[in-house]
């Protein structure tokens, strides 16, 4: 069927002559076992011949199908884009490629591996050789191989990639950004609001008491705190402020395009939220509060560790003036 | 003077053969493209492995690259770099008459690179009576980090690299390209082989 | 009688390369250039008869030449031996006066017949 004169050269056959009938028998039979999908196309591009990869892999009419146009046999394939690429194997007399990472598939043929990849059809990588015989007119040869597990690994990897970078900006217990990913982005919105003079607030703010909460109600009742405390204040913050757990019990936003007034707005509106929300371990109720420090970007401000360093005065000061309050930087008498 | 650099005879036949290769290929084109294409006879300059990312680094808005395997007889092997601008990237696609959604972007450059490598290619193996075989023309990932680590990851050590510039100029369109072809240490040896053979018949 | 000639390439290979394609009697006289602004001296203080040209070379390139023989108004027969084969240059050349478009890599038969052609063996 297919002969694979260049794939078997004739020398190798010096020491026991083997006769062109036995090789072409060979031929055949490596054409047909080939896990690749052979195809050659005339100079016109009707189907010359193909393997049986391809016949196992098509429910076509196999007695039709020699002789038949390639855009009439395989209907699915793009006519006016292939056509311009088939000219380009038989004009400039090179091959010519097509992966699966810009297009997956050509030939709509089914896979093996039906249930874990998410498309119907194979992936395939195709390959145009110009083939010339001794006949007047140049042929071209299409190898389809089936790349669909690499297509399907590669898929998983990506998936794992952004997972893994998604984990490592994430703090396990709260699910809010980790302290290293949340300064990360202090250091971007800083340079941003900088270059733009856009305005930009800080908050930190602490839990209550905490050791005492851990003391009296076991550090499980601790980290349900923490878990609640996170998803109610991300509850109450835009798309765009950034949230992280910067210590033990401590917390830290980033406002973008927040001045002090809307800054302080949202820290009130958080330390009166957690104060009154029905938080219950064990059926017992468990009163939280949490202490603010509020900073504002001003000229004056010279590094985003200098705006950390406000907010966390102020945060002491709120804890100083009694706890369960909110403090802004421009208020103290050191700011 | 390494074994792997090549002699002043050497280098004036390689350059005569690319400069006929690059003749014959733009010929090529321009009957394929349908339209003329003005190729300026490229500037050929073997440089070493350690010079070749200086000099890739020092190309600005360097936008993509796409690298080919080619290997034929007599151990005359390698891998084709072929870099192109931001601002050449815009109507490759319309050059190689394309509708503009029929590929994209990342293909048409996968495409002209694969069309100029291998004609180029075969046109140059026929005058040393060889024949190459190709790779599939692979998109390197974001280029600035990546073509070092691409460099370095080869799996064979080359230690020459010849650049050749490759202006093309068509009526309506024009782009630059870089072509460098990375040849491994064994390569230069028998290029070089086939060089003095030429050379010989003189 | 073999008529003086000059072989203008800037590359060492295809200038021996014309030369063995030349007539036997024509190699031992043979002169050569290296660039085109090398020819023209050459071209304007010897009479050449035949001139083999390249058409790239740095400085002053072959059209550079043809356009400076037609200045000069120099008798010679050019023969542009070059790899840019596109049919645009061909046109040019020829309309600069020369007698014909040789491709690279030029081939001692097909010199000949050129030669001959053009009455020159």
């Amino acid at each position: 069927m297919l002969d694979f004169n260049a794939l078997i050269s004739e020398k190798s056959t010096n020491k026991q002559a083997l006769s062109g009938t036995v090789l072409k028998q060979i031929n055949t039979q490596i054409s047909n076992q080939i896990n690749t999908g052979v195809l050659v196309l005339d100079a016109e591009f009707n189907i010359v011949l193909w393997n049986r990869f391809l016949q196992v892999h098509t429910d076509k009419d196999a007695a039709n199908i020699i002789g038949q146009s390639i855009f009439i046999a395989f209907p699915e394939l793009p006519e006016r884009w292939l056509s311009r690429k088939l000219s380009a194997v038989l004009q400039l007399n090179t091959p010519s490629f097509c992966s699966w990472q810009q297009r997956h598939h050509l030939f709509e043929l089914p896979h093996t591996r039906q249930i874990t990849t998410d498309s119907e059809f194979m992936a395939q990588n195709c390959t145009f050789l110009p083939i010339d015989t001794d006949c007047e007119h140049k042929h071209i040869c299409i190898l389809i191989e089936d790349v669909t597990d690499v297509c399907h690994y590669q898929g998983q990897l990506q998936k794992t990639l952004a997972e893994l970078a998604q984990m490592s900006r994430i703090d396990g217990l709260t699910q809010i950004y980790n302290r290293r990913h949340w300064q990360d982005s202090l250091v971007q919105e800083y340079a941003k609001s900088r270059r733009h003079t856009k305005n930009l607030s800080l908050m930190m703010l602490d839990l209550d008491h905490f050791k005492l909460l851990n003391d009296n109600y076991g550090h499980q009742c601790g980290d349900m705190v923490l878990i609640e405390i996170s998803a109610l204040i991300s509850s109450l913050l835009r798309v765009e402020d950034i949230f992280g757990r910067y210590g033990g019990e401590e917390f830290a936003i980033i406002l973008p395009e927040t001045n002090l007034t809307g800054a302080m707005e949202l820290a009130q509106r958080i330390c009166h939220s957690i104060a009154t929300a029905p938080l219950k371990y064990n059926g017992q109720v468990i009163k939280v509060t949490v202490s603010l420090g509020v900073a504002p970007l001003s000229e004056q401000t010279s590094s985003y560790e200098e705006l950390i360093t406000h907010a966390d005065l102020a945060l002491y000061q709120a804890k100083a003036q009694g706890r369960n309050q909110v403090c802004s930087a421009t208020n103290m008498a050191t700011a | 003077m390494s074994e792997f650099h090549l002699t002043e005879d050497q280098q004036d036949c390689l350059q005569e053969l690319i400069n006929i290769a690059m003749g014959q290929a733009s010929d090529q084109l321009a009957r394929y493209l349908d339209t003329f294409v003005y190729l300026k006879v490229p500037s050929i300059e073997s440089i070493d492995a350690k010079d070749l990312l200086q000099t890739l680094s020092q190309q600005k808005n360097t936008m993509a690259v796409v690298s080919q395997g080619f290997f034929g007889y007599e151990g005359i092997r390698g891998e084709a770099l072929l870099s192109y601008q931001e601002e050449d990237s815009g109507r490759i696609g319309d050059l190689l008459g394309y509708e503009p959604d029929e590929l994209s972007q990342d293909e048409q450059l996968i495409d002209i690179s694969s069309i100029l490598t291998t004609t180029f290619l075969n046109v140059f193996a026929r005058q040393i009576d060889n024949q190459m075989s190709y790779n599939a023309p692979k998109l390197l990932p974001s280029v600035q980090n990546c073509l070092s680590e691409h460099l370095q990851e080869m799996t064979f050590n080359w230690d020459l690299a010849l650049k050749i510039n490759i202006n093309y100029q068509v009526t309506d369109y024009s782009f630059n390209c870089n072509m460098i072809l990375l040849i491994p240490e064994t390569a230069i040896i028998n290029i070089k082989k086939v060089l003095d053979r030429i050379l010989a018949e003189f | 009688m073999s008529p003086s000639v000059l072989i203008c390439d800037d590359s060492n290979m295809a200038r021996k390369q014309v030369l063995r394609s030349l007539p036997e009697q024509w190699k031992t006289s043979a002169q050569i250039a290296s660039n085109g602004a090398e020819a023209l001296t050459i071209l304007r203080d010897n009479s050449i008869e035949v001139l083999f040209l390249d058409l790239t070379m740095p400085g002053i390139d072959g059209i550079g030449v043809l356009q400076g023989i037609k200045k000069l108004n120099l008798d010679c027969s050019v023969f542009v031996i070059s790899a840019d084969i596109q049919p645009e240059m061909q046109a040019k050349v020829k309309a600069l006066g020369a007698k014909e478009f040789i491709r690279k890599p030029v081939k001692p038969d097909v010199l000949i017949s050129h030669l001959q052609q053009h009455g020159l063996l």
